[in-house]
């Protein structure tokens, strides 16, 4: 229970600006460069087969790369998420849609930072096991 | 100088009023297409990815299903191409936050630059898998 309770208030923890910032920004790079990766891959490998495909992933390169992307994405994701929960789930921005529903801003904006948080989570877990299985 | 402290200010914004220049449309369009892949694409290509290397079969069935199933390679292609737009406005992000097209005029342009080019990938995405 302590961890939800720490999960539910991670958008009030005191988020440093640049830091976010520049997280943000260059797990971009990162995943840019990776998506570049394997698109050239694709380019150069057509048709596109299983044999080339299953040789492709099976190697050290992939597989490192792509454990370092599961840990990328999340945290990418979190700052991008986190910003638009900040943006919109407000009192001020839900008021406009309703006045009761602006009561319960925080409430609704802990349970959408709870929610992509275990999916984060999840998606680390399934990527890690899809990849080294 | 008088201050008319009577007038009624609004306590909520009311988000229909503001009207958006295009650079604000493919910005929220980003943001939108990152909460898609975050919670749709992304899975859909762990999916992808686990039976595609599973075994030759499973291989065969998930191509199968694309060529046959005009549902399956039209949320597998949108999903693709959603992560695209997402990829396209991300970079037109990053080279402004390099100070590069970031007047107003400049980011003008690029976000019609990242629309066309959008539209054009869709095109060929359409024309490789649909004619």
């Amino acid at each position: 229970m302590v961890f939800v309770d720490i999960v539910c208030h991670l958008d009030v923890l005191p988020m440093i600006g640049s830091t976010l910032f520049f997280a943000q920004r260059f797990s971009a790079v990162f995943l840019l460069a990776y998506v570049i990766w394997l698109i050239t891959f694709f380019i150069f490998n057509q048709p596109f087969e299983f044999s080339t495909w299953v040789q492709f992933t099976n190697q050290q390169k992939f597989l490192i790369f792509t454990s370092a992307v599961a840990l990328i994405i999340p945290l990418h994701a979190f700052i991008g998420l986190w910003t638009i929960g900040t943006d919109y789930f407000t009192q001020r921005t839900l008021g406009f849609l309703n006045n009761r529903l602006s009561q319960y801003a925080g409430l609704i904006r802990g349970a959408y930072t709870f929610l992509f948080t275990i999916w984060g989570f999840l998606i680390v877990f399934f990527i890690l096991f899809i990849i080294w299985s | 100088m008088s201050i008319n402290h009577n007038k009624v200010r609004p306590v909520y914004m009311n988000l229909f009023q503001i009207r958006l220049p295009i650079s604000a449309i493919s910005s929220i369009t980003h943001r939108l297409a990152g909460i898609y892949i975050f919670f749709i694409s992304l899975p859909l290509f762990l999916f992808l990815l686990y039976f595609t290397t599973k075994s030759y079969n499973d291989f065969m069935f998930i191509q199968q299903a694309f060529n046959n199933s005009i549902f399956f390679s039209t949320f597998v292609s949108f999903s693709f191409l959603v992560f695209a737009y997402h990829i396209l406005t991300g970079v037109r992000h990053l080279l402004q936050d390099l100070h590069i097209g970031e007047s107003l005029s400049a980011s003008r342009v690029s976000s019609y630059i990242v629309f066309i080019l959008w539209f054009l990938l869709t095109l060929f995405v359409i024309w490789m898998f649909y004619l």
